[in-house]
C-alpha cells in the first residue's frame, strides 16, 4: 500500500486526521486535533484498516534545550581531548526554532500484511499532561505507556497499572523532561 | 483419656499462596531481571516481571552528546548483538543528515549484522539448552561463537561493543585476509548446523520440555507487539528485512523461517533456522562485495543537522529495533527514543506465565530471548 492509497483511505474513514506539516521522514504522519480523538481513531485503524500492530509509543518534550543540572556529573566529559582544544558544548536553544510548553506524543501503527506504517501525532499541554491509554485495544501499550509515564511524566488515563518501570522508586521527577533537575539521593555521595 | 500427642492430634491441612522471587541475580534470568511469582502449589497464579535494574538512561545521555558519540551509547543496549544497534542509530541519523552511504559500506554492514545475528543466536542456543537442562550444547555453541567474535576483533578490535558502524559508512574496510577467514569460518560452520539439530532441536527430552509450552497465538502475538523470532514463531510473517528493506536487503536471497503453534520450541527452532539464512546472507554479501569507498564523503566531525524528525528500524537479533530521532539544529539529538524489542517482548511474560507450572518458567522466559541491557537501556 503506497502512502497515497493509505492517505485516501484515511480521508474516507478518519476525516478528522490531517497530514502533519513536519512529518517523520519517509513515513506518513497524521496529526490529531484533540486527545478525545485517539481511542476512536485507534479503533478504526485497528478494526477497519488493519493497523493491528502498535509498534511504538514515544513522546517529546518541546520545552527547549536540556538543562545540564539534570545530569549527576559533568554531562559531556571528554578525557581524550588534546591540550587547549575546546570540548563540545552542551546544546543550547536554537534561535528561531519553535519551542513550546507542549508534549508531542507519537504512536506508530503497523499493518503487517499490507506492509504499511502510520505515525499518529498529538500535542498536549505540558501542565498536568494526560492522554487516554490504548491498553484496552493494544496490549503492547502497557509497558510503553508506563515507560513514558516514568520518564516523561505523561499520565495515560485508563491504564490499569500506571506505575514506574525503569527508574528506581527513590528517583524524583521525570528524567526525560527538558527541565528535569537531579535531586540528590542516597547513592550520590 | 489418653494425652494428645503429635500422632493422634487432628491434622490441620491448609493451602496458601506463596510468593517467590526469581532473580534479580539468577543465571537463568540472563541478567538482572526479577520476576515476582505467586504460586499455588505447582501452579503460577500471578507473575510480575520487574525491570529497570540496568537502566542507564541512554536517551537522556544522547541529548548532550554529539551524533558520533551516540553510536557508542548504542553498543550498550543489546550487548550480545551490538552491530544492529550501531546500524539503526546510524540509519536514523543518516536520514536526518541526508548522508548517502556507499554500496561497499552497505554490503559490509549487512555481513557484520548477519554475523552478529549468528553470534547472538548461538548464545541463545547454548543458554536455552542450559535453561532446559542440557549443558553440552552450550560448549558447542560457544566454540563457534568465539570464532565469530575473533572475526569481529580482527576487523574492529572489540569483541562485544564494536562501535564499528559509523555515520556514513563503517570504521575501517575489511581486508582480503579477513574475507578469507570469514569464508573459512562459514565453511566450518555449515555442517555444525546439522549437528545442532541432532544434539538439541530434535532431542526427545528437550522437545518434551518445550513443545506445546508457552503457546502464543497469532492474534495475541500481534496484540502484544512482539517482534523478531517471537512473532515469527507464532506464524506471523513479519521481518523488517523484507517488510521495510534497508541497506539493500531486498537484493539478497533468503527465506523467513516461520513457526506453527507459537510454542517455546517453535520460537527456538525459528532462531536455529535463521542461522542457516544468515549464513546464506553473509555468503552473498561477501560474494558481491562492491569495490569503492567504505565511508561517505563529507561527514562532518560535529554534524549539525537541519531540524527534523526521522525513524529507522532494523531487524536486530531480538526483533524490530527502532530509533526515533528529533533534531533541533544543535550538535546533539533533541530527543532519541529507542523502540527496544526485548522490552516489548518481555511484557507478554505476565500473561504467558499465569496458569503454567513452576518448571516451565525458565523454559518460557528463555524462549523469549531477552537481553536486559536492551530491556532497561
Amino acid at each position: 500500500m503506497t502512502q497515497e492509497d493509505l492517505l485516501s483511505k484515511l480521508a474516507a474513514k478518519l476525516p478528522h486526521l490531517e497530514k502533519a506539516a513536519a512529518p517523520v521522514k519517509d513515513y506518513l504522519t497524521m496529526r490529531m486535533g484533540s486527545a478525545d480523538d485517539l481511542i476512536p481513531s485507534a479503533k478504526v485503524l485497528k478494526d477497519d484498516l488493519g493497523f493491528d500492530y502498535l509498534e511504538m509509543i514515544s513522546a517529546t518534550d518541546w520545552l527547549g534545550a536540556v538543562k545540564p543540572e539534570g545530569y549527576i556529573r559533568n554531562p559531556n566529559p571528554n578525557v581524550f581531548l588534546a591540550e587547549g582544544a575546546t570540548p563540545q558544548s552542551i546544546p543550547t536553544a536554537t534561535p528561531g526554532y519553535n519551542y513550546r510548553p507542549m508534549f508531542g506524543v507519537l504512536w506508530l501503527f503497523g499493518n503487517i500484511p499490507e506492509r504499511a506504517r502510520l505515525f499518529l501525532r498529538l500535542e498536549i499541554a505540558r501542565e498536568n499532561a494526560r492522554v487516554p491509554s490504548l491498553t484496552g485495544l493494544f496490549k503492547s501499550a502497557d509497558w510503553q505507556e508506563r515507560e513514558l509515564y516514568d520518564l516523561m511524566g505523561i499520565r495515560f488515563e485508563g491504564h490499569p497499572n500506571l506505575i514506574k518501570i525503569l527508574t528506581p522508586e527513590f528517583t524524583q521527577g521525570h528524567p526525560l523532561r527538558k527541565d528535569y533537575v537531579h535531586i540528590k539521593d542516597k547513592y550520590d555521595e | 483419656m489418653s494425652p494428645e500427642t503429635a500422632a493422634t492430634a487432628p491434622r490441620e491441612f491448609k493451602t496458601d499462596t506463596l510468593f517467590i522471587n526469581l532473580g534479580p541475580q539468577h543465571p537463568s534470568t540472563h541478567g538482572v531481571l526479577r520476576i515476582g511469582l505467586t504460586i499455588e502449589g505447582e501452579v503460577i497464579t500471578k507473575a510480575v516481571p520487574d525491570v529497570g535494574y540496568l537502566h542507564r538512561g541512554t536517551s537522556k545521555l544522547a541529548e548532550v552528546r554529539g551524533y558520533h558519540h551516540c553510536v557508542v551509547l548504542t553498543d550498550r543496549w543489546d550487548y550480545v548483538s551490538a552491530m544492529p544497534n550501531n546500524l539503526v542509530f546510524c540509519l536514523a541519523a543518516e536520514k536526518i543528515l541526508g548522508l548517502k552511504v556507499p554500496p561497499r559500506a552497505d554490503a559490509i554492514r549487512v555481513a557484520m549484522c548477519e554475523l552478529n545475528r549468528l553470534a547472538s543466536h548461538l548464545l541463545f542456543f547454548g543458554t536455552y539448552g542450559i535453561d532446559t537442562g542440557a549443558i553440552t550444547p552450550f560448549l558447542y555453541a560457544f566454540r563457534e561463537r568465539e570464532m565469530i567474535l575473533d572475526l569481529f576483533e580482527m576487523v574492529c578490535g572489540a569483541r562485544l561493543t564494536y562501535n564499528y558502524i559509523r555515520l556514513g559508512g563503517v570504521m575501517v574496510d575489511v581486508t582480503e585476509d579477513w574475507i578469507a577467514k570469514c569464508r573459512e569460518f562459514l565453511e566450518y560452520f555449515k555442517p555444525r548446523l546439522d549437528e545442532y539439530d541432532t544434539l538439541l532441536s530434535f532431542n526427545p527430552i528437550f522437545m518434551a520440555r518445550t513443545q506445546g509450552i508457552g503457546c502464543i497465538s497469532k492474534e495475541v502475538a500481534v496484540n502484544w507487539g512482539l517482534s523478531g523470532a517471537n512473532l515469527r514463531g507464532s506464524g506471523v510473517n513479519y521481518d523488517v528485512r523484507k517488510a521495510d528493506p534497508y541497506c539493500g536487503y531486498d537484493q539478497y536471497q533468503f527465506d523467513i523461517p516461520l513457526g506453527k503453534t507459537g510454542s517455546c520450541w517453535d520460537r527456538y527452532y525459528c532462531r536455529v533456522s535463521e542461522l542457516r539464512q544468515s549464513v546464506r546472507i553473509v555468503e552473498q554479501a561477501l560474494d558481491k562485495l562492491p569495490a569503492g569507498p567504505f565511508m561517505a564523503t563529507g561527514v562532518a566531525k560535529v554534524p549539525k543537522p537541519q531540524p527534523g524528525e526521522s525513524y529507522a528500524h532494523v531487524e536486530a537479533s531480538r526483533g524490530d529495533l527502532g530509533i526515533y530521532l528529533v533534531a533541533d539544529g544543535q550538535a546533539s539529538p533533541y530527543r532519541m527514543h529507542v523502540k527496544a524489542p526485548s522490552f516489548i517482548n518481555l511484557a507478554i511474560l505476565q500473561e504467558l506465565l499465569a496458569g503454567r507450572k513452576v518448571a516451565d518458567v525458565i523454559a518460557v522466559l528463555g524462549s523469549i530471548d531477552i537481553v536486559l541491557g536492551e530491556v532497561d537501556r
